[in-house]
Formats: structure tokens, sequence, C-alpha cells
């Protein structure tokens, strides 16, 4: 079983295994441990076992959906979140659907800072986010500790997309992961508690899946749903059932 | 270290007069990792070709980057110049600065030699990164599957066993003839259909190289021109047919009308039921025409081309049998292209068919009246409305797609036009293939076509399958795409965005990743557009020359350097 | 003060688009002299990337134009594009961009009159725009 567990006053991410001692394990702490599922599981044969929040749920949809985790292999553990971990996550949607640990709670409403640029001009929104991503010093947390980026070389690391030498990085680094994260974000907030520049990153995601669902009418966190960046018009997938060829 | 030589043309005055074509050799010098920057008065010409080669040769030049007309039209001419001088033919950069510079900005010379010069920046710049690449031939297999066995598909067939092609007809039904065989006289000459199609069809019968499956229809296609592998189900069964290419002969069907009381009223009747009466030598005392029925208005805009000339056809048949009988011909316009078709018109004029012109707005009415039927509709020509007492009414509906028009479209990777028949690669330049090489189509599954077109089309079709069987194999141009297998994350976006299915994740060395097959792959690449980590690459339109050339664009205009 | 003349970036598919800007070529059809056009197979070839990569970079405009909706050489290829550039557009504009700064169309291979048309109307509108504010921009 994969958990948060403390042990001598530090919290970190533990392998448990079977029979062994589960200790003091920490549901309070908000780390996706899908994240780093991938990294323990072909280790270590059979199943694991781990505590999903609804967002770790979902990031493992996408994750199946691709192949690139077996789900046979996996069994989720239902984690319910607490009022103050919805309301730190803004989260709409915090209830697994098979709650095993904690307790249902209603989902926020809504991200009052979204909803702020939401109404704000663009050149006021541009000032808003130039300011922010000065900041910004390619640190790379925002996409190493999201679950849902799954490639081993990014294309954020090469000067084609992002020309720029050295920091900040100029906007197409945010607007590519923007792009890139609108199909399949669930929302955990990940990149925002590890951005060491406060950047409201959660809200950019929450801000681009509100173009997605407007255009596709599409929520990324199902297992059956193909990306419809993927599929024609008519939202037909052409390679049989979206990436059944995994 | 590239060595990029740029040759910019003159073409004669036709870049010349606007763009200052010695100020943007000059720029192109100045640009890195060019060592030569020449122009030249017509680049195409013997002497413009003479001395590009010669400049590649005494520069040892590696790469080649012509600024002047499309592409389009002169790129193979100026490959194959680069093959000569011994540069690989995919080290070569086309820069259009006619078309898309100086035949359209010709009253701005000076804003029209900034774009020139900013151009050939990129194109040099895309240049720089080429890299050399192999076409790779596959081998043809000598054998033709024609699809559908009405007159297009016996026709095609017949021409291709003609040239001694194996050749697997495939006709869904349990009959060869299609529509035909429900047509008795075919005009304008009033052919006998039988003869027709039995001519064809003992061509066929009597030929080693033909094989006719009956009740059989294609459920699979896989693969590309020159190695296809059909299957077919046969009465159940299921077969694979290896082929080198693929006719599409499938037809279309008669439009079941909606209007004028057909299904109500007795006596209103379809083109294709009124043929089995005359078949019959039910001949009717009086029958009213109405032509249109469902073509040319709002949802199904075109004309079925072939509809006047059938009650024209079918009008002089009833008065031959009858000479008293009373035939009327509700038109909106008279189709009756061609001499032959022309003077069927005028001698069915003479016989005494009479002619009236009605409006979109402004239908006929059918309705019951006693033992018959009546007519009422507005004459536009004669500015009155006319009630017409008939014993028949005939509506002409045009011919519209088959129901599995869509699916075969799909089976094939074939594209289908808003109405739902196939469309060709291009009418005028490219007309009976399909832009997917080594598919062709003919007949009425293209558009409504007299049986006439349709043995023309037919033998057409069969004509160019029969090329890249003659010639053996097939070239497969060098802008195919592939993975990166140690950037890939196996993510399976390429396999979902391809349109050929030409990609599958597989394992290499332990590792989940994508594979291209490159003789399935068109070279579109759709599948780079959905990669995220650039894993995925077209050849000749990499993203590193690609973003070079965006780079070289800002670096020229937007930097102002 | 020199009146702005906008860079723009087109994306043109060999098939129909880039054939329908060579047929505004040979029908003389004029138009301004800002669109500089990078000639690619198919519109669904085009990355999201380039087009972001060249707006963050300070390029004006950005243009994307395949083949109409059910002509695409490569079948379903322009319905990619479809979807990915609208979203591509809704994502400048919640940076603070203007949306209208990329563009969508398409042009046949027999439209040269359309090419004349969305070229202009597109400059046009990038002129009144103005520069991209990201020009020169290192935050």
């Amino acid at each position: 079983m994969f958990v948060m567990r403390e042990e001598h006053g530090n919290v970190a991410p533990a392998l448990v295994q079977k029979g062994e001692d589960l200790g003091n394990v920490r549901i309070d702490v908000p780390y996706q441990l899908v994240n780093i599922l991938e990294t323990v599981y072909p280790s270590s044969p059979g199943k694991i076992a781990v505590l999903t929040r609804r967002c770790d749920e979902k990031a493992l949809a996408e994750l199946f959906k691709r192949g690139l985790l077996d789900e046979a292999r996996i069994v989720m553990i239902g984690l319910a979140c607490s009022k103050e971990q919805i309301r730190l996550c803004r989260c709409e949607d915090p209830v697994p659907s098979r709650v095993v640990v904690g307790e249902p709670n209603a989902p926020a409403k809504g991200d009052e800072l979204e909803t702020r640029l939401s109404g704000m001009t663009p050149d006021e929104r541009l000032k808003f986010w130039t300011g922010q991503f000065r900041k910004c010093n390619k640190c790379f947390a925002c996409t190493t500790n999201c679950p849902v980026c799954f490639c081993d070389e990014c294309i954020l690391e090469d000067r084609t997309f992002v020309p720029e030498k050295g920091i900040p990085p100029g906007l197409s680094f945010h607007l590519i992961r923007s792009f890139h994260l609108a199909d399949k974000c669930i929302e955990c907030g990940e990149c925002e508690r590890s951005c060491p520049a406060s950047i409201p990153l959660l809200t950019l995601r929450k801000m681009a899946l509100k173009d997605v669902k407007g255009l596709f009418n599409y929520r990324p966190g199902e297992k059956k749903t193909t990306s419809p960046l993927l599929t024609t018009l008519d939202d037909q997938p052409l390679a049989g059932e979206g990436c059944d060829e995994c | 270290m590239p060595r990029v030589g740029v040759f910019i043309c003159h073409c004669g005055h036709n870049i010349a007069s606007v763009v200052d074509v010695e100020k943007v050799a000059a720029y192109a010098k100045t640009l890195p990792d060019v060592v030569v920057a020449e122009h030249n008065l017509y680049s195409c010409s013997e002497e413009g070709l003479g001395s590009i080669k010669k400049s590649i040769e005494e520069n040892k030049l590696d790469r080649v980057v012509v600024a002047a007309c499309t592409p389009r039209t002169h790129e193979p001419l100026f490959r194959k110049i680069c093959e000569q001088a011994g540069v690989n033919k995919y080290l070569f950069e086309f820069v259009n600065i006619r078309e898309h510079v100086s035949w359209i900005h010709a009253k701005e010379p000076a804003s029209a030699t900034e774009k020139a010069k900013s151009l050939v920046a990129m194109g040099v710049a895309k240049a720089a990164l080429l890299e050399p690449q192999q076409e790779t031939e596959s081998s043809v297999i000598p054998r033709a599957v024609v699809i559908g066995g009405g007159l297009a598909g016996l026709a095609a067939a017949s021409s291709l066993v003609a040239q001694d092609i194996e050749t697997e007809l495939i006709e869904r039904q349990s009959e060869l003839g299609g529509i035909l065989r429900n047509v008795a006289i075919i005009g304008p000459e009033f052919e006998d259909s039988k003869k027709l199609l039995d001519s064809y069809t003992k061509r066929l019968t009597t030929s080693p190289k033909a094989h006719i499956h009956l009740d059989s229809r294609v459920t699979a296609v896989k693969g590309f021109v020159g190695s296809f592998e059909v299957t077919v189900s046969e009465k159940g069964v299921a077969k694979k047919i290896p082929a080198g290419a693929i006719i599409v002969a499938t037809g279309a069907r008669e439009l079941v009308p909606m209007e004028y009381g057909f299904g109500n009223l007795p006596g209103v009747i379809t083109q294709l039921e009124l043929e089995k009466m005359l078949a019959k030598g039910q001949i009717p005392k009086r029958a009213v025409f109405i032509q249109c029925v469902g073509s040319r208005q709002p949802g199904r805009e075109y004309c079925s081309r072939i509809c006047c000339n059938v009650s024209l056809k079918n009008a002089m048949r009833i008065l031959s049998a009858d000479p008293t009988a009373s035939v009327s011909i509700l038109h909106r316009d008279i189709m009756s292209y061609g001499t032959a078709s022309e003077r069927l018109y005028r001698q069915a004029s003479e016989k005494g068919v009479k002619f009236m012109r009605y409006g979109l707005e402004s239908p006929a009415k059918v309705s019951k009246k006693d033992d018959h039927l009546m007519v009422d509709v507005y004459d536009e020509t004669l500015d009155e409305s006319i009630g017409l007492e008939t014993d028949l009414v005939v509506l002409a509906t045009p011919m519209t797609s088959q129901e599995d028009a869509t699916e075969v479209g799909k089976l094939l990777k074939v594209p289908l036009d808003k109405n739902g028949f196939f469309l060709e690669a291009h009418v005028k330049l490219r007309p009976v293939e399909f832009a997917t090489d080594g598919v062709f189509v003919c007949g009425s599954a293209r558009w409504p076509s007299s049986a006439r077109e349709v043995i023309c089309q037919g033998l057409a079709a069969a004509a160019k399958a029969a090329i890249p069987i003659r010639r053996g194999k097939v070239v497969i141009e060098a802008i195919t795409a592939s993975s990166d297998p140690e950037r890939c994350a196996a993510c399976g976006n390429c396999v979902a965005a391809c349109p050929y299915e030409a990609i599958e994740i597989t394992t290499i060395d332990g590792k989940r990743v994508a594979k291209v097959n490159e003789t399935q792959c068109k070279g579109c690449g759709t599948c780079v557009a959905s990669c995220p980590n650039d894993a995925m690459q077209q050849r000749g339109f990499t993203t590193n020359q690609l973003s070079a050339m965006i780079d070289a664009l800002i670096k020229s205009t937007v930097e102002g350097t | 003060m020199a009146e702005f003349q906008p860079t723009i970036l087109a994306f043109c598919c060999n098939w129909c688009s880039y054939a329908g800007a060579d047929l505004a070529g040979v029908s003389r059809l004029q138009m301004p002299s800002n669109v500089h056009v990078i000639r690619v197979m198919c519109s669904a070839s085009v990355k999201p990337e380039y087009v972001m990569k060249a707006v963050s970079q300070g390029v004006d405009g950005v243009l994307v134009l395949g083949c109409h909706i059910g002509d695409c050489h490569y079948m379903t290829g322009n319905h990619r594009t479809a979807k990915r550039i609208p979203l591509v557009k809704k994502l400048i504009d919640d940076m603070g961009i203007d949306e209208k700064r990329v563009r969508l169309d398409w042009v046949s291979a027999a439209e040269g009159e359309k090419f004349q048309k969305v070229i202009t109307e597109f400059v046009k509108e990038i002129e009144g725009l103005g520069p991209n504010p990201l020009r020169g921009v290192r935050f």
C-alpha cells in the first residue's frame, strides 16, 4: 500500500508491504501519490493499494486510458477530502466514487480569483499574468509533481518553443503547458502548491478547463472518453475506441 | 556546417519588376550558413538550371534554396538539378516570391522586397536544417479489385482483363447489372440495356483473368497502393484478396419521393416503376412527368443530370407504342445536354409532348379525380394555371448516394462530398481518381451519370488503375512521420489522431513506444501536432525546421535585422 | 510616428490554402504585404505550439488556413485543426492577449478571392489591434 506516513516528525511517501505495520498514516497531507505511483509500481509485483482522493481517481482514469498504468494492478482506496482541503483547492468535485476513509463534504463554490480575472479586460489580465510569470524560474516543480504530466523529456526543456535564455521563460512556456493540460488536468492543485513563486497555477488550470468544457463539453477524468483534441468533429476517434491500441 | 546556396529568380520581369532581386540576393548573402547568393533571369530555363548546377558544384553547396515561383509547379525540376549536381533532392527548399509576393504586391515594390527578404531568410533557416532522405519503393500486387457489378464496374473490369490484369469483381447482389437491370431501354439512342450489359458480362465470364464474386461485400480494407488487402464476405464466408489497385463502382440509387401524393395516390409512381410498367407493355393513355422532384431545392441543391433525358426517352417510348397517348413534362429547365439528347428533346416536342415550366415556389398539385388523377400546375411560360387529367404521374427524382456510401468511404479512407457522392482528387486535373493513391472511382457513385458516361468513366478508371500495376512499383515520397523511441512517452495521441491508422504502440527494447508504418503513412503530420513532447517528427517538416522559420521571420521583422 | 506595419504568419496547407494563395497570385489579386506563408502538408500538422510560440515572441497575428471541412486531402486532418485552434484562441485570451490575433479559416484551391479577402481583412484587424503587447517584453 502506498501512503503518506509520518516518521520521526517527517511526512513522506511510503510503500508498505503486506503484513507490515502501516504506522502513522497522514491523510491530511495533500500530496498526489499518484504522481510517483509509476516509479514504485514496476518494481513491486502484484497489486498496489493507494489512497485516492477524487482528483487522484480522475488522474488514474487519464493514465489508465492511455495505457500508462495497468488498472488491474491498482486498488483505489477512496479518501474524502476535509473541508479545509476543499477550501484550499477551491474544489468543485471533492468526493471519490467510493468513500472508504473520511467524511464526504460539500464542494467549494468556485475560484474567487478566476471570477475576478474573467471580469477583467484583456489588458488587465495580461498585466496580472505577466506580473505573475515574471516570478517563474523554470524550476519545473509544476511539471514534476503533476500527476497527469507523463513525458520524461519535456518539450519545455528545449529552446525550440521556449527560446529565452535564462529566466523568466517567455509566455510560451505557460501557454504550452496550459494547452497540454487542457484535456487532462484534474484540478488536484499540486502545481500551485509546489510552485516556489506562489503563482496561482490552479486558477489558470481552471480557466483552461472552463474553455474546454465550453468548446467541447468535455471534462477530463473519465476512463471511457477520448480527448476531443484527438477525435473528429463528430467525436469519432479513428483508431477503434480511443486509445485501445495501448 | 551546412553550405547553403541561394538563387533568386527574376522570372523575366514577373518578379524583377516589383522585387529588387539584387537587393534580396545581397541580403541573402548575409544570412547564416549562406556561402553564395546569385540571381538568374529564368531559373527554370536550360541556362538558368545549368548555372545553378554549376554553382552547386563549384561552391560545394550541400543545401539549395531557390526563390522563384510556386513549388507546386517546379519543385520536381529543381530537385532533379540538385540530384544531378550530387545533392540529395530533399536538401532543396523552394521560396515563393512570385505568386506570393511580386504578383500580389505589384504597387508596393519596397515592402514587396522586404517581404521577399524575410521569406528568403525563412527558407534559408529551414534549408540549413534539412536532412537527406531516401525514398522507399514498394512493389505492386498485379491484381485489381472492382467494387460494384453494375455497368461502371463491368466496363472497368472488362477493360482490366483485356489488359491481362487479374481482376476481382465484387457485387453485393446475386446478379450483375446494377440499376440498369430495371431499365430495359437506354436513351438517347434507345439501346437494349440487356444486350449492353451482356456484352460486358460475356467479356468477363469468358476471361480466365476475371473472377466474379456475387452476394459479396467488402468488409475491410488494409494497406496502401500496391499492397492492399481487401477482405470480402462472399455468401458469409470471409476471403482476403491481395490487390494493387481498387476501383469503386458502387453506383447510386433512386431517391424515394415524399411529395405529390406518392405512396397515397395510386398512379403516382417513380421513374423506375415506370420502367417496369413499360417493360411489361403497360402503356399509359395519359402520363404527366414531373421533373426535379426532391432536387434543385434547399436540402438537395444538385441537378441529377440524367432525369430529363430519362423522361424524354420514356415519353418517346410511350408515344411510339401508342401514338394517341398524351404526355406532358412539367419541368424547371430541361437538361438535355449533348447533340443526341437535344435532338431527342426536339423530336419529343414534335411528337406532341407538352412541356410546361413550373417554379420552385409553385409546385404542381396532384389529386384524385374519379378513377384517374388531376394535376394542377401554374405554367410560367403561359402565365396560366393549367389542369391536366392523367392516368399516371411519373416523379423524376434524383439519384442519391447509396445507403452504405459513408461506410465504403470509411473502409477505403476516401472522402465524400456534401451530397454523399465520392469526391475525386480534382475534377479537371485528376478525374476518376481519389487523392488516396491506388483507389479510383467511376460511374454514378461519383455523380449521377448516363450509361455512356458511365462506360467512359469505367474505362478511364481501368486505364489509371493499370498504371501502378504495369509499373510494378510505387515510390513513396519521403515526407513520412517517425517517432523517436527515446522521447516517446507512448501516450497514444498519435495513434488516435492518425487518419490512416498507420501508427501503433509497440514495445522496443522493453519500452512501450509509438511506431509509424511508413508505407501506410501519407505524410499529413496530424500525429506530429498531437505529440506533446516532439517525439513524433515529419521528414522535411520537423519542428526544428519550422521553428527556425518562425525565428527567422521574427528576426527579420519584429527585431528588424 | 511611423504607421504600424503588422508582422503576420500564415500556415497554409499544400493542397488547398497554399494552392488558393497561388491562384490569388495568378489572378493578380492585390493585398497587403504583411503576411508570410509557411507551407505545410496539412493544416492538421500545424502544432498549436507554433502558434503559441509565434504569439509569445511578438508576431502580431497568426493565420491557420486549411481545406474546408469534408474536403481535407487527408480526410479528417482538418477536424483536429478545427478543434485545436479555437482552444489556442481561448487560452491566449485567458492570458490577456486578444484572441482575434489568431485566426482559423478554410480556403480551397479554387478560392483565390477568398484568400485575398481573408488576408486583407485580417491585416486590417491586426492594424486596429496594434502591435502585439508582448513585443520585446522580457517580463
